[in-house]
């Protein structure tokens, strides 16, 4: 069973090697093949990890491993070791299998594209660092996945290098990803100070007798797990971050990546459970991006940024779920959330590539007509995401919105929060559904679906800009809606967004529960009626933002008041980024070029540059000996002939 | 009585040596300076004969005054005008440099030798009258300064093979050459 | 018979090395500093006599000859010289020939 862990943890890693060390010596389909094949045998090797650990009894279901004795100080051992527990099983199991199906997808997606290779070694060692994070068994090999992802995000959204937005994204997302690295690292520095460990178990029984250093910690990991998540007030990376291939957007900033904060609190619940005030923040601050994302999402013209702001809003519900103390309940939303975000993520995916890379849904309209099942499984996705049963994100959500009932005034507060978010995602799901899919096509779709074959642009041109290559496909398969590595995964998570909340229905049968109860129980269990009056209300205003949509943006196109300055605010996603270039970037420049005035140049550059002057002008100064006059010359001779001589005669 | 007459030749000797050096160095035209060399070199010969030096006198004439002045003549009647040269010029401070310079080695060496050697040089050694001779220089340089003798006279061959290069090289690269 | 001691000659060695060496380094001329180097090197030779004389050592002679036959090779590959130069017309300045300057 180790080993199968190990295998799975490798297996990607080595793919992405052997791609980057083969080069140009394997073919771009053959490079796809490679890392596609090491994700589902990471998955395979899930499997079987899991079916060992079933035949175990709870108590045992806990495998640590260290494999190399990587730093010894004192009594502070690190060393390279994974955890095979069910939390981390699970994760495993999430993370292979839908990076699986993305993966495969994106051999249809990025076939013909001339750097083909580098996107999939790039996604093998995204898996490979994914997978690194969940299963790492201590503090450092988890901050080494998460540095890891860090990159690999950074690399895949700036993927199209030429493109100055994607580089600029993929900078923006490094560096606000870096200040969560950094409050970490802070808070390991008080664990090792305190604990002299950082292997799990251990590190986690700080203990409710030191104060204020547990919520320093706490705080330290709330802020890595809030710049990871894209939580306020560290958000505004996630919307730029769709400049990256839409598989990409699918697989890091939706399924897997940005819930690596949810999974930090999940693991280290011990911490955070001695630190309640820092809980409750993270739960508010979940609450808060939740309304927060709900709303830009409903002024948003690119489809891509739409599914964007929707996970950032369903991250929301896993930090509330998990700052209360739902931890299974938010693990659960994770696993759903994974299907049916892919799902949309991919399906939009097929969209744009039909589309020859546009992205503004102003554009596009009656999209249905022409791509039928593309049609149906954004519909089952949409429906997923509002938690309409019998869909997925029904059973999973509505645990967490009853979790916050009987938790007195905050809880109130956050169940308020959280029905509000509900209507919102009903809203601008729907509204994302009704102006691209039904209805006649536009004359932008008419001109791309209708025709046999056309050339493809690169995603993200918004619009037709000179930056499109042409890909090498058949025409026949665009006669249909994709290839079939692209159709299929579709419709397998199509299906997994149907019945995958069936796994746990909370009053009745909760195996996701009950096996995620060792590693982390719950503060509180939702009571029956808790769950009814929760999952009523939920499904009646998800029903009422779906009903309003219907209306605005249904066939009906009811006229709506506009408010413009609610329009604007929305459109500049609250101001955050104007916030953040005021507050930090300028202040940063302006000190920075105080430095180069005040420092750099009179002292580095002066004492560097001033030896290097002076030494120059000693050459100079000693050049004008060099008068390439014989005379002169001999007169030197003389000189020295005169001098010498009382030398000589004064010496004797 | 000897002594006197001694003294007289040494004195007009001194002289003219002393006189067309500076001749040598003053002329503006290089002719006169030539003869004003030889004139240099005929006092020599006679301070050398007052020195008992008979073959190295009448080797300075023979040699100095009859080959290597000639080989200037001759190069200063080829050279005709565009051997004239202004007196001086160039940096300033050179001029002044230079008559320091010669100033100073001069009273150097004087004081040098009065100082440190006035007591070693009133004695003169006797001499035999074979002293400077041929057969006695002859002698010498086949025995006890073989080396010097056979070096001075690779040094001879080497200039002799150089100049004929010299003189060959600019020949063949500029073919169409005149005295002109 | 006894004439001026040795210092005398000694004296008039060393104003000929001074004075030729004051018309090396003041004429521009490249033959008159031929010259001039002549009269130094015959500076050198009358010192080299007197010592000899006054010592009754004979190497002092031996030395003026050699001293002399490398004057006549150096005039010899200076002359050349100076026929090349000119054959080139160039000026027979050696404040113009300066092209090793730095």
């Amino acid at each position: 069973m180790i080993i199968a862990a190990w295998i799975c943890l490798v297996a990607p890693l080595a793919a992405a090697l052997l791609i980057t060390l083969l080069g140009t010596g394997i073919s771009r389909r053959a490079a796809a093949y490679v890392a596609t094949s090491s994700v589902l045998g990471s998955f395979a090797a899930a499997l079987v990890v899991l079916a060992k650990l079933w035949g175990e009894s709870p108590e045992q279901r806990s495998h640590p491993s260290t494999v190399w004795e990587w730093l010894t100080a004192g009594t502070f051992h690190v060393g390279l070791r994974i955890l095979v527990d069910p939390l981390s099983v699970f994760m495993m199991l999430v993370v292979s299998g839908v990076g699986f199906l993305i993966v495969a997808y994106s051999i249809g997606y990025m076939d013909g594209d001339d750097e083909e290779r580098r996107y999939f070694a790039y996604m093998a060692l995204f898996v490979f660092s994914m997978l690194a994070l969940v299963q790492a068994g201590n503090y450092v090999i988890l901050l080494v996945g998460w540095g890891l992802v860090g990159l690999s995000s950074y690399l895949l959204i700036g993927f199209w290098h030429e493109r100055p937005a994607a580089i600029a994204a993929a900078k923006k997302a490094f560096v606000m990803n870096a200040l969560g690295d950094a409050t970490m690292a802070l808070a390991f520095f008080v664990l090792i100070q305190h604990r002299h460990s950082l292997n799990f178990p251990d590190a986690f029984s700080i203990g409710p007798g030191h104060g204020w250093l547990v919520n320093l910690v706490a705080l330290g990991l709330l802020g890595g797990a809030v710049a990871k998540s894209a939580q306020l007030p560290l958000q505004t990376w996630l919307p730029d971050a769709m400049e990256g291939p839409t598989p990409v957007s699918a697989l890091i900033h939706a399924a897997t990546m940005v819930t690596a904060g949810v999974y930090l609190i999940v693991r280290t619940h011990a911490v955070f459970e001695h630190a309640p005030r820092v809980q409750e923040l993270a739960a508010g601050l979940g609450a808060g991006t939740l309304l927060m994302a709900g709303l830009i999402a409903l002024v948003q013209t690119d489809i891509k940024r739409v599914i964007a702001y929707s996970t950032m809003s369903q991250i929301g519900y896993m930090f509330l779920g998990a700052g209360l103390g739902a931890y299974a309940n938010a693990e659960f939303h994770l696993l759903t959330h994974a299907f049916f975000k892919a799902l949309l993520f991919l399906a939009a995916g097929l969209v744009i590539h039909a589309l020859a890379g546009e992205q503004d849904i102003r554009r596009m309209g009656g999209v249905g007509r022409l791509m039928p099942m593309t049609r149906i499984t954004f519909l089952i996705g949409s429906l997923a995401l509002v938690g309409i049963p019998p869909f997925a994100g029904f059973f999973s959500k509505d645990s967490i919105i009853a979790s916050s009932l009987g938790r007195g005034w905050y809880g109130d507060l956050l169940f308020t929060a959280v029905l509000a978010g509900t209507f919102l995602t009903g809203l601008y799901a729907f509204r994302l559904f009704f102006i691209v899919f039904p209805g006649e096509p536009s004359p932008f779709v008419r001109e791309h679906l209708m025709r046999g074959s056309h050339a493809h642009g690169q995603e993200g041109a918004h619009g037709e800009d000179g930056a499109s290559q042409t890909h090498g496909h058949d025409v026949h398969e665009h006669a249909g809606e994709g290839p079939f590595s692209m159709t299929a995964p579709v419709l397998v998570l199509a299906v997994l967004s149907v019945i995958g909340g069936w796994l746990q229905f909370a009053p009745l049968w909760h195996p996701v529960s009950n096996w995620l109860e060792p590693v982390a129980r719950p503060l509180a269990e939702p009571t029956n009626t808790q769950e009814a009056v929760a999952s009523l209300l939920a499904f009646l205003l998800g029903l009422a933002g779906i009903a309003v949509a219907t209306l605005m943006y249904g066939t009906h196109r009811l006229a709506v008041p506009r408010w413009a300055f609610g329009q604007r605010v929305l459109e500049h996603k609250f101001y955050f980024d104007e916030l953040y270039d005021v507050v930090f970037f300028r202040p940063a420049v302006g000190l920075a070029r105080l430095f180069l005035r005040g420092f750099e140049e009179p002292f580095v550059r002066g004492s560097v540059g001033g030896v290097a002057e002076s030494f120059r002008d000693l050459g100079l100064l000693t050049r004008r000996l060099q008068t390439g006059l014989v005379r002169t010359y001999a007169l030197a001779i003389a000189a020295s002939l005169a001098v010498l001589t009382i030398v000589f005669v004064a010496v004797r | 009585m000897g002594n006197v007459v001694v003294w007289a030749v040494w004195v007009v000797a001194a002289f003219s040596c002393i006189a067309s050096g500076i001749a040598v160095v003053s002329f503006t035209n290089p002719f006169y300076s030539a003869l004003a060399l030889i004139g240099n070199l005929a006092s020599l010969a006679v301070l050398y004969l007052l020195l008992s030096a008979e073959f190295v006198a009448a080797a300075q004439v023979l040699v100095y005054a009859g080959a290597v002045m000639v080989m200037f003549l001759f190069v200063t009647a080829y050279l005709g005008g565009r051997a004239d040269a202004p007196w001086a010029g160039g940096p300033s401070w050179q001029a002044v440099g230079a008559v320091t310079a010669a100033a100073a080695i001069l009273v150097e060496v004087i004081v040098v030798i009065g100082l440190k050697a006035g007591g070693r040089l009133s004695h003169e050694a006797s001499i035999d009258s074979g002293f400077g001779s041929p057969h006695r220089i002859g002698r010498l340089f086949l025995t006890n300064h073989l080396l010097a003798f056979e070096i001075t006279s690779v040094v001879l061959l080497v200039a002799a093979v150089g100049a004929v290069i010299l003189g060959a090289h600019s020949r063949a690269s500029h073919p169409l050459e005149d005295a002109r | 018979m006894s004439g001026p001691a040795v210092s005398w000659y000694l004296a008039v060695a060393a104003f000929l090395f001074a004075t030729g060496a004051l018309g090396v380094l003041l004429r521009r001329s490249p033959l008159i500093i031929l010259l001039s180097l002549e009269i130094m090197l015959n500076g050198a030779n009358l010192a080299l006599i007197a010592f000899s004389r006054h010592y009754g050592e004979s190497s002092g002679q031996i030395f003026a000859l050699a001293v002399m036959a490398v004057a006549a090779s150096e005039v010899v590959v200076g002359l050349g010289l100076i026929v090349a130069i000119a054959r080139r017309r160039i000026d027979l300045d050696v404040d113009k020939l300066s092209t090793l300057r730095g």
